[in-house]
């Protein structure tokens, strides 16, 4: 006999409570964990598509909130105001590369996807996309179609298939490699099939700017202003307001998370107690066998930690298979539109991270009946029945 | 009596204060004899168990002192007291004296493993201590399994665990039918003979009358024999 052995045999003789408990456990941290990788991957998606956008400035339609900021990294629709001679005049300031993007919305098997129309040698040259089926945009003009990788896996379209876009038929023309950003759920189009098709006149709804020498960045936001009446933010800006809604999303989630493992704590503290009166007769036993204080403290301390171990490692299992399996569905939100099911990954620092913090939570909801326990004097334990 | 392994010197013990007092031990001098087979008999609630409480170590006096094998128990720590009790002496109750959710082996390993046996040793001393009580193949059953004349001798076996000098009882055959009481007694004067010194409390007539040593106890006090 061990220690360890004796707390196992105690904690498996009352096979309900034990589950019961467990359960309570698994799905706090469950919730925990879920919340905290959804969150993480939508900080670092966030990051990864501010890099993609390959801009230094963002011209955005004069008096546009955070919203539209996230707007502009998530490919949701925008409200298309910028016009030809003003993106003219942006692209006329030198010093300076100037590109306009049409962010829309439009539906494949009634699932959202975004379509963006772009300009197609510019677009691809700044981004640096490489083809992994078909051919490009042959020329600025052509009406066709360039699809992300995961958008073309999910919908099963390939080059010489058709795609429709807002009740027309648009031929695909060739499949992006996969980014890893939004950019594999969007479909392409060249800017003038875009405008037609969304009846935009000449008009777009962002601007990205990459300047040539980055320590001015500020000037050439000025130039700008001074040759429009635009909204212009830098990268930075963009992506510092961006994550600070993000982290306000991500604080409330693990709020409620924590609530659910304050609750399952209480569960701990509720099982102990109820083991501790249950077993006082044999907390006396143990203690005319000769066990000191300290032993019959931890023996219901490891009980305890036992739970938050065992807690720890079903809530992280759970918690990563619920944010795998939640993300495609959570993904169709504008705010949340960056956590991709194919992005889920396990971190595992955060897995052993779950299960160290569960353990700790729980051995200090075990403290108190482990106090508890240890305090009964071998008289009053043993006259118990 | 100068071999005395437990002695008492004006032992008292009260509970509760003011109105509420109650004086469980009046001053009570004991000496029980190394290898003696001492019965403490009296009437329920004169005190019995609160004696056999103090000279286990298990409680400690308002007043006056119990020496253990030589030591003076008051002036031990909590823990001091615990591996007192690990080391000198086996208690068995009358009541629910087994670990209901372990083997009768594993009763005992957990006896062993307290006073610091290593795993490995523990289940071939666990066998043997069954042998000793005639129980050696009931090892792994469960308390549930056995009859209650069984549970009391895996306790017996249990509490010879660490090879205490002193066997602490307290009515160890109070819930057992005549059959199972004989067995029990059987297992204890066995051990008696082989130099344990057995303390048994009971208000049984009939079991008093077979221990060497007699000790009545009433009102808190030792009756003279």
């Amino acid at each position: 006999m061990t220690l360890g052995k004796l707390v196992f045999k105690n904690l498996t003789r009352r096979r309900g409570r034990f589950v019961f408990t467990l359960l309570g456990i698994i799905i706090g941290m469950g919730s925990f964990v879920a919340f905290m990788s959804l969150g993480g991957s939508l900080k670092s998606q966030i990051e990864r598509e501010s890099a993609a956008l390959g801009a230094n400035l963002v011209v955005t339609p004069k008096g546009s909130c955070a919203y539209e900021q996230v707007a502009i990294l998530t490919g949701e629709q925008l409200p298309t105001t910028i016009t030809a001679e003003e993106v003219a005049a942006i692209r006329s300031i030198p010093g300076m590369r100037a590109i306009p993007y049409l962010a829309e919305r439009s539906a494949i098997e009634n699932r959202p996807v975004s379509v963006m129309g772009i300009l197609p040698a510019e677009t691809k040259e700044i981004k640096g996309w490489k083809l992994s089926a078909g051919s490009y945009f042959p020329t600025e003009t052509t009406e066709g179609a360039v699809l992300g990788a995961v958008l073309a896996e999910q919908f099963a379209l390939a080059p010489g298939s058709e795609v429709r876009i807002r009740g027309e038929m648009i031929p695909v023309l060739g499949v992006l490699s996969e980014t890893g950003g939004k950019d594999d759920l969007t479909v392409f189009l060249a800017m003038p099939l875009a405008q037609r098709l969304y009846k935009q006149k000449n008009t777009v709804s962002y601007v990205a700017v990459r300047v040539d020498r980055i320590d001015e960045v500020d000037l050439y936001a000025l130039k700008i202003k001074e040759k429009v009446s635009l909204g212009v933010v830098s990268d930075k800006q963009m992506l510092g307001s961006v994550l600070s809604i993000v982290g306000t999303v991500n604080v409330t989630l693990q709020l409620i998370a924590a609530v659910a493992i304050l609750a399952a704590a209480f569960g701990i503290v509720n099982t102990m107690m109820t083991a501790t009166y249950e077993r006082k007769r044999e907390i006396g036993i143990l203690q005319a066998m000769g066990a000191p204080r300290s032993t019959i403290f931890r023996l219901f301390l490891l009980e305890s930690a036992i739970y938050g171990l065992l807690g720890g490692i079903g809530g992280a299992v759970l918690g990563f298979a619920a944010s795998i399996v939640a993300a495609p569905y959570i993904s169709q939100n504008a705010a949340t539109s960056f956590v991709k099911g194919s992005q889920a990954s396990i971190d595992p620092v955060m897995l052993i991270g779950a299960v160290l913090f569960s353990t700790l939570v729980a051995m200090v909801s075990g403290l108190y009946p482990a106090w508890k326990a240890s305090k009964l004097s071998p008289v009053e334990a043993i006259s118990y029945e | 009596m100068s071999d005395a392994i437990i002695k008492t010197v004006q032992l008292t013990k009260e509970y509760g204060r003011g109105a509420t007092l109650t004086r469980a031990l009046r001053g009570v001098d004991l000496e029980i004899p190394r290898g003696s087979f001492t019965c403490i008999i009296g009437p329920s609630g004169h005190g019995k168990s609160t004696l056999m409480h103090l000279i286990g170590g298990l409680d400690r006096p308002s007043g006056g002192s119990v020496i253990i094998d030589g030591q003076q128990i008051s002036s031990l720590s909590e823990k001091g007291l615990a591996a007192l009790r690990a080391s000198k002496i086996g208690f068995v109750f009358q009541f629910f004296n087994l670990l209901q959710s372990l083997t009768a082996a594993e009763n005992i390993e957990t006896a062993l493993m307290l006073a610091g046996v290593p795993e490995a040793k523990q289940k071939p001393r666990a066998l043997e201590l069954l042998e000793l009580v005639g129980l050696s193949e009931k090892a792994d059953s469960k308390p549930g399994q056995l009859s209650g004349g069984q549970q009391q001798r895996v306790a017996i076996a249990r509490a010879l665990a660490n090879d205490p000098p002193v066997l602490l009882m307290d009515e160890p055959t109070g819930n057992l039918d005549s059959a199972a009481e004989a067995e029990v007694m059987a297992v204890l004067e066995e051990l008696n003979k082989k130099g344990k010194t057995v303390i048994l409390v009971t208000h049984s007539s009939e079991i008093a009358a077979r221990a060497g040593n007699l000790v009545r106890v009433r009102d808190g006090q030792i009756e003279a024999a």
